[in-house]
């Protein structure tokens, strides 16, 4: 579910900077290139050696067809390896792949005012420390949605964009199955294998660009096909599932002298009607404990990297990165699964030192070492660690056009 | 001062924590699991590596390529791979792409002196081909962007035979007869390059086999006779490869 937001809120990150891929005056055709690879070794407190990455390339044509009227096709490969995530979201060994494609349409109604109708679909694969087939992830996905766009243009000589989208996609996953209803109703397929996390995304944002400075609103809203409510009762009532997300951030990109700084910060709100049953066991009813909007929560992150450019070719690079989460409705627990006093917070800092060697305009290297902290005052580590550090050492390399 | 002491010993308390973490056995063992679970997939890696899948250099019409590390030494893999020019970009038309045919074959040595000196091996089988097309554009003067097909198949045979005893070798209390596994994908390419100095490249590109979902990315840079680079297989058994070829370009 995390993975979705981050997907949907990524996209509306990147769609601002998509949308600045503009056709050089000469060309009917304007490629564009993006390669970005990332290895690491990743040694944590908790659990053994790991390695994992990142793989994203996108590839993309902007076709001049009049001055008016653009078209833009972009297709995204991305795998997302292991890793070190912020609590509560993936384990350390889970991996996805993902396969978009995106066609939109741009046509420019005045000299300020842009409008950009598009489609997109997308596959996405996940797979976890099993290393079962990609085709039988639990959390396999695929989306077909579309999207209207509008911008207007406020101020040339700064390059002032502010950019409207309204967005929506409809999310099937075909693999997934509810383990628990099985495990207490074998027999039972179709309410367990029922197309349970099968939904609707609609998701509106504003987003501004000026001069050095960005940032945005968006607001996501998932109406669930079929997944109903869990009730007080420990059964699912006639509810459906609906779960919002708002989103704020903002950042701004600077050079000063030799440093260069590009630090961003985001607030995000979830809720959720879903609510949560605890059972310490399969077989253990009398631990039943109803825990009301579970899956609400705050989340605070910050990001502030930092360059200095010792010379046109070389940099030194530092890098602080917390993601600060707060649960509203629930209780933190111990180390047996029994709830206390106190609500849920989870807090993850990593900290990163680089080295950056730029090879020319379009190439680049990196070589960093990153010190994670992550910690919780939810003691129950059982399937997720919640408290533990990390070091990772890694080499990332870009190529874009 | 006192201040950078204190955030030193910090760090140093938490690599203490961390690397105290690794546990090199188990994570032997895990290695071992997945190369017994897809032998096919961890030796496929490797005929990656020795695959010339990046253009002709712009001018040049045809060129060889032998892998030399880790497919020639220490894996023995003997491998040749070729590559020629059907059309060099902009001669028909201008902006039409330069198009390469590409293609190899590697045998692995030491399959077949362990089918000649093992009392227990009764007959091996490692090697592979490739072959496939590579279309490149320039989208700027020091930009060219490369896209390419290729036709991947691997094939890992093994046959054993009792010994003197009259045993076969056995693998969790099962008498091994024989395996027979193999790699066939067909692979799509996408990459870019760009000069790193007077006949000098650099390149990146992803592999992504369309049935298997099989993907790697390679960086490598390269000169007039050698090239360097290293492969990533992400979900590989060993995820970089550090790479080593020679080649010729006429």
């Amino acid at each position: 579910m995390k993975r979705i937001i981050l997907s949907a809120v990524i996209a509306a990150v990147m769609g601002g900077r998509l949308c600045a891929a503009v056709a050089e005056d000469s060309k009917i055709f304007t490629p564009f290139f993006d390669m970005t690879l990332n290895e690491a070794a990743y040694m944590p407190s908790v659990g053994n050696i790991f390695s994992g990455g990142n793989i994203n390339t996108q590839v993309g044509l902007l076709a001049k067809v009049t001055e008016k009227d653009h078209i833009f096709g972009l297709y995204n490969f991305n795998y997302a390896g292991q890793g070190f995530a912020p609590q509560d979201s993936k384990q350390f060994t889970d991996r996805s792949m993902t396969h978009a494609f995106n066609f939109e349409y741009r046509r420019n109604i005045n000299e300020k005012f842009r409008v950009r109708p598009g489609v997109s679909l997308s596959s996405d694969y996940s797979r976890s420390g099993a290393n079962e087939a990609w085709k039988n992830g639990l959390y396999n996905m695929s989306a077909l949605g579309f999207q209207l766009a509008a911008d207007y243009i406020f101020d040339f000589e700064k390059n002032g964009v502010v950019s409207l989208t309204y967005l929506s996609k409809a999310v099937k996953f075909p693999n997934y199955t509810d383990l628990l209803r099985e495990f207490q109703d074998p027999s039972n397929t179709a309410n367990a294998n029922g197309g349970l996390q099968d939904q609707g995304i609609k998701q509106v944002s504003l987003r501004p660009i000026w001069g050095k400075w960005f940032g945005g609103i968006t607001y996501t809203l998932q109406n669930f096909d079929n997944q109903k409510v869990v009730e007080n009762t420990g059964v699912y009532g006639t509810t459906k599932q609906k779960d919002t997300t708002t989103a704020v951030d903002a950042g701004f990109h600077h050079a000063l002298w030799i440093f260069e700084l590009y630090p961003m910060a985001s607030y995000t709100m979830h809720r959720s009607n879903q609510n949560f049953m605890r059972y310490k066991s399969l077989n253990d009813s009398a631990s039943a404990t109803f825990v009301s909007k579970n899956y609400d929560y705050n989340e605070l992150t910050l990001s502030v990297p930092v360059d200095l450019n010792i010379t046109s070719k070389w940099a030194l690079g530092g890098a602080l990165n917390m993601t600060s989460r707060k649960y509203t409705d629930r209780n933190r627990r111990d180390e047996n699964n029994d709830y206390v006093d106190g609500l849920q917070k989870n807090l993850m800092t990593t900290l990163t030192g680089s080295i950056r060697k730029r090879i020319n305009d379009t190439a680049m290297v990196r070589l960093y070492y990153a010190l994670t902290v992550a910690s919780s005052n939810n003691k129950f580590e059982k399937y997720m660690p919640g408290n533990y550090t990390g070091n990772t050492i890694g080499i990332a390399y870009q190529l874009s056009y | 001062m006192k201040r950078i002491t204190f955030t030193l010993t910090a760090l140093l308390c938490f690599n203490g924590a961390a690397f105290a973490a690794i546990d090199w056995e188990s994570k032997g063992m895990q290695m071992a699991g997945e190369i017994i679970a897809n032998p096919a997939g961890f030796f496929y890696d490797f005929q990656q590596d020795l695959e010339g899948t990046t253009p002709l250099p712009p001018g040049k019409t045809w060129g060889i390529q032998t892998g030399l590390f880790p497919t020639a030494i220490p894996l023995t893999y003997a491998n040749v791979s070729g590559k020629v020019r059907l059309h060099g970009e902009g001669r028909i038309a201008p902006g039409v792409p330069q198009v390469d045919l590409i293609g190899g074959y590697w045998d692995m040595l030491a399959a077949k002196m362990a089918t000649k000196d093992s009392k227990t091996i009764d007959s091996a089988k490692f090697g592979g081909y490739y072959m496939g097309g590579i279309i490149s554009a320039s989208v700027s003067p020091k930009v060219r962007t490369f896209w390419g097909y290729k036709h991947s198949v691997m094939a890992a045979k093994l046959a054993f035979k009792p010994d003197e005893d009259g045993k076969l070798p056995q693998f969790m209390g099962t008498d091994l007869n024989s395996f027979d596994t193999g790699f066939k994908d067909d692979f799509i390419i996408a990459g870019i390059e760009t000069p790193k100095g007077v006949n000098k490249l650099w390149s990146m590109q992803l592999n992504y086999g369309i049935k298997t979902q099989t993907f790697s990315s390679k960086v490598s840079w390269y000169g007039k006779y050698f090239e360097l680079g290293l492969n990533i297989f992400p979900e590989g058994v060993l995820v970089v490869h550090p790479v080593w070829n020679f080649h010729l370009n006429f």
